[in-house]
């Protein structure tokens, strides 16, 4: 638990709709361009190599945005973990939840689900606590379907191992939007969202601070007098994960309908809640290192653009191993 | 910021200027001028050029006005955007509106 009772925020999947590993070409690209970048300094060893290249080379050369798909830890919740969406990411937070169960963590879960997409529980069976007799899973959904969307992706066809042989005890509940419900000594809040199958954002607060995790959520053309809402649910929020996979000019053409949403919406939609930080996430998963951290720098630009005289939005781009403390 | 809204004929097309900020307190009036010129032009037979010297700028809800309008248009009027300011500009291309609509540097040179 974070030391000043707040919370903080752990991004372990940031892609959007599938999950991407980086090819070797895209690799070498990121050691040649270092080099070049090194100018044919010398390093005494890794550790010099590490401070140069941190303080010297782009995110995108020196780091990688990663490629598991959305989960998303939030560290605050008494005893207990609580955690966003089940994409990919969700079996390296597996991995370290065991390294934390050693340091005496209670093996208690709550999941809080956006929507039932593959991409979203992906990585359900591949969580290594599902088969701790010890633990206590809690998933929280809007969506009264949801004990069925994990029970079907673990049936024969798809997964050899059936949800029955999970040996954790499960509970699944099912929330109404708008209804504020107690998890650990954090409120949360649902809002229904515009999404195929819809899907829900979620609002985190504690001790006065507040979280939003708002993804696959489409901002639509035809009912932005909607949006008001929106506004009001990001309303003061110091954190703002916001789907942004797409340009807005591709929300409104070819991609409208695909349920997302675009970086500049997240902006205007958090200089109106008057929200303090905005995490973009949901990245395409075709866009390369360099895509997402041209996006990130234009979305800062936006943001800039369209300030006015509001005080400054921060603009984040989560990155698998992101940590925000709230 | 107020927003204003003048619609003029030139002969050979309808030109609504806009003038101060569309922002989430000023897009529903944009977007009702919009579509009312739209659909002067269409009864006029005219292409629609927005000439955006006298906006500071449009966030997202304005230039989604500009694709409501857009729709309202259909193959019946052509809508150009003009002289946008460097701000405008870099609007236009960071949400790849430059890329939906066309863009001239003057309102002389569009239509």
């Amino acid at each position: 638990m974070p030391r000043d009772n707040g919370m903080l925020v752990r991004f372990w999947g940031t892609r959007g709709s599938l999950p991407v590993a980086r090819p070797a070409l895209a690799i070498q690209g990121k050691i040649a361009r270092a080099l070049v970048a090194a100018g044919g300094r010398k390093f005494n060893d890794e550790l010099e190599a590490h401070a140069w290249a941190r303080s010297n080379l782009e995110f995108s050369t020196y780091g990688s945005y990663g490629g598991a798909s959305s989960c998303v830890e939030i560290e605050g919740g008494k005893d207990c973990f609580l955690v966003c969406d089940m994409g990919s990411g969700l079996r390296e937070f597996g991995i370290d939840a065991f390294r934390r169960y050693a340091e005496g963590h209670a093996r208690v879960y709550h999941f809080f689900l956006s929507h039932l997409h593959w991409d979203h529980i992906m990585g359900f069976p591949f969580f290594g606590p599902a088969f701790d007799p010890g633990a206590k899973i809690y998933i929280h959904s809007g969506h009264a379907d949801a004990e069925e969307a994990l029970r079907r992706q673990q049936e024969e066809i798809s997964f050899p191992v059936p949800f029955d042989w999970l040996k954790a005890r499960f509970e699944f509940i099912t929330h109404k939007p708008g209804e504020p419900f107690k998890v650990a000594g954090v409120t949360v809040t649902l809002a229904s969202q515009h999404h195929s199958h819809d899907s829900y954002g979620y609002r985190f607060e504690k001790n006065g601070k507040a979280v939003i995790y708002s993804t696959d959520s489409e901002h639509k053309l035809d009912n932005m007098e909607d949006e008001a809402f929106f506004e009001a649910f990001f309303r003061d929020a110091d954190l703002v994960i916001f789907d942004s996979m797409y340009s807005l000019g591709d929300t409104v053409s070819l991609k409208q309908d695909w349920g997302h949403s675009s970086n500049v919406v997240a902006v205007d939609l958090c200089h109106a809640a008057h929200a303090k930080r905005l995490a973009l996430f949901h990245h395409e998963p075709t866009y390369s290192d360099r895509d997402i951290q041209r996006m990130h720098g234009e979305t800062i630009r936006y943001e800039e653009l369209v300030r006015a005289d509001r005080p400054a939005l921060e603009v984040l781009c989560a990155y698998d191993g992101l940590e925000v403390r709230i | 910021m107020s927003l204003s809204w003048r619609l003029t004929n030139a002969g050979d097309r309808l030109v609504g200027s806009p003038d101060g900020r569309v922002d989430e307190t000023t897009w529903e009036a944009f977007s009702g001028h919009l579509t009312a010129a739209v659909r002067d032009a269409a009864a006029a037979g005219l292409p629609l050029v927005v000439d955006l010297t006298a906006l500071d700028y449009m966030s997202s809800r304005g230039l989604r006005a500009l694709t409501i309008a857009r729709r309202e248009a259909g193959e019946a009027v052509s809508i150009t955007l003009a002289a946008p300011n460097d701000r405008m500009r870099e609007i236009l291309a960071i949400s790849r509106y430059d890329k939906l609509f066309t863009i001239t540097d003057s309102v002389g040179s569009a239509g």
